[in-house]
């Protein structure tokens, strides 16, 4: 199923089975979580021989319950996608992945289907997974052609060290996951910023090592401080962006739906987590994309022409203008974040001085702007504050793409400021949060060198390198992808292949044989004439590695090596290895010890994950995932680190922790006030963080933003869909069933009927006058996508508005196209919003930001994928008309009161 | 349709994390009070000579109702394969063609009623505008009744087990489930 273009599912039915085996009592159990969203659901495998089989009683089966099981949501029963078969030792065996009954995050096996199905990605040579990558892969005469681990390792590290050398560290690109598991991040990232020390980073979502949602970061606020029973306890779950139903499932089905609050949805398109606000009282707001900013301006303006404000919280815990500058006399303020917060940053009296005049911060705009209504505006500052009456209502704000990657530093103060009025962040029940992601499992190696970042933005200090710009200016040799598409995740995204494809197998240096001299001084005339290396580590063959990869190397991913990570409230758990990884498949951090070594650089040679967990964690000090306590709280009891996980299974340590008089002390959330007297002067080996009960800042406080939309609209203007071309915005995002899971998705039926290929959401209205209907095979195409090749310095606020850049020539006109199946829905069951069309934001083979501009924010170098804008024209019809449901996705049962 | 009966049922559900459990008896019986449909008695399984032979299954061939006594969207409850609370269904008569249909309009389906997520109740839970069951009052999972019981609004990994039916003269017969009905590991398990 190796894929070169855009993939179509080949089958569009779960055929059911008949019978699951279960479990003897003997068999092996193993401790795990879910591989795929941030929420880090744990469960159980259970690993036993071919031909052999638990009985139905309690006594004879690994469950340990009786069969049939009569109890609802106890999470006792393994469904028919729950079972496998996968290799250990060579040897075929049974595998159940099921949900473990753990007492914290999805408690009686709760899942969600991503989970639910987790089974189904295992490594099964005789199933739908058998087309992953087996051996490292090198391309000679243009095709990828087995080579052993030795010469591929030392392959990479001759042509990595003469570019090293030749052209310079920078010229080395890396692009990584930052999220899977701390082994792999850590050997990546001590691979590139430790040892080789480049700048040229970029993640698995995005061009560059920038912030998330940079403005919460900035305010101080870890975005993943919360406990996620806060989501329970919160009168009030304002979700921008952010559709938790889909981007974290369990935290909406577990704990939102415990909850007695009401919630407030900001979003381009419906989901279950609209209705769920318009039934629980809350407002359910469908805005046009990058438009956030403008209504949450409004909302923040009504709750301060009113008074609304939290007063004595926002006394307590705002900086006000003379705290925000006082940094002066210590040093210039010159990194992106303290220049953020000094050019945006605004006390209280000067924030409401600002709000109340600004123009575009009015109900009017929003309404005109954002294509939302006056009375939903006040409603939801009434909702927010109840009109500043005691009781106040606990409010909790969750943040995710949608919002901080269309507008993202302006978007995410914006909120940020309504979280401040509302005196959110740092109390149970009352937080800001990022609401999706994934796991937390990034370990720097090392600190991002960011003086070597020629890239800088009006007054402030250096960003974080844009490593696509960096590559389309030529300088990029070696650009390593690990685990993640590179080509489709981009913005500009057909442009960018154009460059890959003319630097890599269009260029004249083309490796002809395996032999390693004949390869290295191939490649090494290669980078010397300006073109480009590409290494794809990968579990499958996508196309990159197929298309444009010099080297495909197979790795060991979840399941297939003993790994360990945070989830989204900071437990730290293990993933023990459970089945082979297929054929000479390797973990990443033993592919970057091997190469790293080879490349002469000091690295110890690790035998085992633990020993790479271990070293690690002096790198987590002092922040969020701090779990080195843990290791020498182990070495002080004489045990071994991994015991103690697996003692804990999917309770897992909740970080940061502390080790105080030889005990483990856990932390239940971030920046929380209530806890000051508890952890500020905590005793012990340990040091102590401000962020345990203080906002991440030089006073401890939160701040309140000027955010001005007209750095924005600037942007926005350029971008907007053209009437005259009979352009719709085309915004990207996650559904529940595929987001983070699609990779193993397409080799799974009871998702492939569903979403059997690439979609477009259209709304009727906008449908039928193209003559396009549910099925129709449709072409999205943009024949004006900006990109953005120069303009590394701005100077002034103008200097980096994209009027300006098209001025001074920094901006090219490209034109890109998609192609996807269309799905219609009735006008009663309707999704998205008349003028938007709604794709998913990543299906292999189809680059849904091949419609977006690639001008990043200036303000925080983040992309804005989710802006695109395109005609839609009918090309064909789909072989899936009548075998996808077009019953309304976002209906919700009635709400539970007591 | 059912508001009433799902806050029944959410109440029972209310306490399960103190008390760790929620037994399928509380949520049948919390349903059955509600909803004025019918249900029909499990009859004697009269497995005859002659179709049994026409093919051979696991399971059961049970006469369960009446093409002509079938009204459009009103649900009739029955078991199936065994008299066993998780194996309850229901016949339908869509009035809209679905997969694995039958009867003269195709439209006459039935599915178990415990959602393939984690066991909630969708006995009351036909939505009929849409042709689903569903969403489930605890996570909301919903089963597209025309295509299978296809699972199209998460949570469930598994669509909703469908009765394969036959229709000889008026009569539809039960002959086979079409997945496995939650809690069990094999629908024929011996009780």
């Amino acid at each position: 199923m190796g894929m070169t273009g855009h993939h179509i599912a080949s089958t569009y039915r779960d055929l059911p089975k008949d019978k699951i085996p279960l479990p003897p009592k003997d068999a092996k159990v193993l401790r795990t979580g879910c591989d795929y969203c941030i929420v880090g659901c744990a469960y159980n495998a259970y690993v036993w021989p071919l031909g052999v089989e638990g009985g139905p009683k309690a006594a004879d089966n690994a469950i340990g319950v009786d069969f049939p099981v009569e109890e609802a949501a106890g999470g006792n029963w393994p469904n028919q996608n729950q079972h496998t078969i996968g290799l250990v030792n060579g040897e075929p065996v049974n595998v159940i992945v099921m949900p473990a009954n753990s007492k914290v995050t999805n408690r009686l096996g709760n899942h969600s289907i991503r989970g639910g199905r987790i089974a189904q990605k295992i490594y099964n040579p005789y199933g739908p997974t058998a087309d992953r990558n087996q051996m490292p892969m090198l391309r000679v005469r243009g095709m990828l052609t087995p080579i052993s681990w030795d010469s591929a390792t030392t392959i990479i590290a001759a042509v990595m060290r003469h570019v090293m050398d030749r052209h310079g560290e920078m010229d080395i690109a890396f692009k990584g996951h930052n999220y899977h598991y701390y082994q792999n991040t850590y050997a990546w990232t001590k691979h590139s910023r430790q040892a080789i020390q480049t700048p040229n980073e970029g993640h698995h979502d995005k061009p560059n090592s920038s912030g998330d949602s940079t403005a919460t970061e900035d305010s101080g606020m870890d975005t993943f401080a919360s406990n996620y029973i806060d989501f329970r306890d919160a009168d009030v779950v304002m979700m921008v962006g952010d559709p938790l139903y889909a981007d974290q499932t369990i935290i909406f089905t577990e704990f939102m739906m415990e909850g007695k609050g009401k919630a407030i949805t900001v979003l381009p398109r419906r989901t279950k987590d609209n209705t769920w606000a318009e039934k629980t009282g809350g407002v359910s707001f469908l805005v046009y994309p990058g438009t956030d900013q403008v209504l949450l301006n409004a909302i923040s303006r009504v709750i301060v022409e009113n008074g609304w404000e939290d007063k004595e919280w926002v006394k307590e815990y705002v900086n006000t203008t003379e705290e925000i500058n006082f940094g002066m006399g210590r040093g210039t303020k010159t990194s992106p974040a303290s220049w953020r917060r000094g050019r945006f940053g605004r006390g209280f009296p000067e924030f409401k001085e600002w709000i109340l005049k600004d123009q575009y911060a009015t109900v009017e705009a929003a309404e005109k702007i954002c294509g939302v209504k006056r009375e939903d505006i006040i409603k939801a500052a009434k909702v927010l504050t109840n009109e500043g009456k005691a009781p106040r209502p606990k409010c909790t704000f969750a943040n995710e793409k949608g919002l901080y990657w269309s507008n993202n530093y302006l978007g995410t103060a914006s909120l940020v400021n309504i979280g401040m009025l509302c005196g959110s962040g740092n109390r149970p029940g009352q937080m800001f949060v990022r609401g999706g992601g994934h796991q937390r499992g990034w370990v720097g190696g090392g600190s991002y060198p960011t003086m070597k970042s020629p890239e800088r933005s009006a007054k402030m200090g250096r960003m974080p390198m844009q490593q696509d710009k960096w590559t389309l200016a030529g300088r990029t040799k070696v650009f390593w992808s690990e685990a993640t598409q590179w080509i489709e995740n981009s913005m500009g995204s057909q442009d960018l292949a154009d460059y890959v494809q003319k630097h890599t197998i269009d260029a004249p240096q083309l490796v002809t044989s395996t032999d390693e001299g004949h390869v290295i001084q191939t490649l090494i005339e290669r980078v010397d004439a300006g073109n480009l290396v590409v290494i794809h580590p990968d579990p499958y063959l996508r196309t990159l590695g197929a298309l444009y990869a010099d080297f495909v190397l197979p790795v060991a991913q979840w399941g297939e090596d003993d790994f360990a990570r945070n989830n989204g409230e900071r437990i730290l758990k293990i993933y023990e290895k459970i089945t082979d990884p297929p054929g000479q498949g390797k973990p990443d951090w033993w592919i970057h010890k091997e190469i790293a070594r080879k490349m002469g650089f000091d690295w110890n040679d690790w035998k085992n994950a633990e020993e790479v967990f271990i070293e690690a964690a002096r790198f987590t000090r002092n922040g969020s995932q701090d779990y080195l306590p843990l290791i020498v709280y182990a070495a002080m009891n004489k045990k071994s680190p991994y015991d103690l996980l697996r003692q804990r299974a999917g309770n897992g340590y909740r970080t940061p922790l502390l080790l105080v008089d030889g005990k483990l002390i856990e932390t239940p959330r971030l920046h929380d006030s209530t806890r000051v007297n508890e952890v500020i002067r905590v005793p012990g080996v340990t040091t102590v963080h401000k962020n345990l009960s203080h906002f991440n800042s030089t006073t401890g406080k939160g701040f309140l933003y000027e955010t001005d939309w007209r750095i924005y609209k600037d942007y926005h203007d350029l971008v907007a869909p053209r009437k005259e071309k009979g352009e719709l915005w085309i915004t990207n995002g996650r559904v529940n069933e595929i987001w983070q899971s699609l990779y193993d998705d397409l080799r799974i039926p009871v998702i492939t009927q569903r979403y059997p290929m690439h979609f477009v959401e259209i709304h009727p209205d906008d449908a039928k006058p193209r003559g396009i209907e549910t099925g129709d095979l449709v072409s999205i195409e943009n024949d004006l996508v900006w990109v953005q090749v120069a303009g590394w310095w701005a100077n002034d606020d103008d200097d980096m508005l994209p009027s300006s850049l098209i001025k001074k020539g920094y901006m090219r006109q490209t034109k890109g196209a998609v192609t996807a199946m269309a799905l219609v829905y009735d006008a009663d069951a309707v999704l998205v919003k008349p003028g938007v069309a709604f794709q998913y934001f990543i299906w292999p083979g189809a680059p849904s930001q091949a419609v977006s501009a690639n001008i990043s924010d200036p303000l925080s170098s983040s992309p804005r994928y989710k802006t695109g804008r395109a005609r839609i024209r009918k090309i064909g019809v789909t072989q899936f008309k009548g075998t996808i449901s077009m019953a309304p996705k976002d209906l919700v049962p009635a709400r539970r009161r007591t | 349709m059912g508001t009433e009966k799902l806050e029944t049922v959410a109440d029972h559900l209310a306490c399960f994390i103190e008390k760790p459990v929620l037994t399928r008896r509380q949520t049948m019986l919390a349903g059955a009070a509600a909803v004025a449909t019918v249900l029909i008695p499990l009859p004697e399984f009269n497995v005859t000579g002659a179709q049994a032979a026409m093919k051979i299954s696991r399971y059961p061939r049970v006469k369960i109702g009446t093409v002509s006594s079938l009204v459009v969207d009103k649900p009739v409850k029955f078991f199936y394969p065994q008299k066993h609370e998780n194996q309850r269904n229901l016949l339908i008569k869509l009035g809209k063609p679905a997969k694995a249909g039958v009867g003269p309009e195709k439209d006459i389906v039935a599915f178990n009623t415990l959602c393939q997520h984690q066991g909630g109740d969708l006995q009351d839970l036909y939505n009929a505008k849409w042709k689903i069951m569903g969403p489930c009052p605890f996570h909301m999972s919903a089963f597209d009744l025309t295509l299978h019981g296809q699972n199209f609004a998460a949570s469930a990994p598994a669509n909703l087990p469908q009765i394969e039916l036959e229709v000889e003269g008026d009569d539809i017969y039960a002959t086979g489930v079409m997945g496995i009905i939650y809690g069990f590991t094999d629908n024929m398990q011996k009780l």
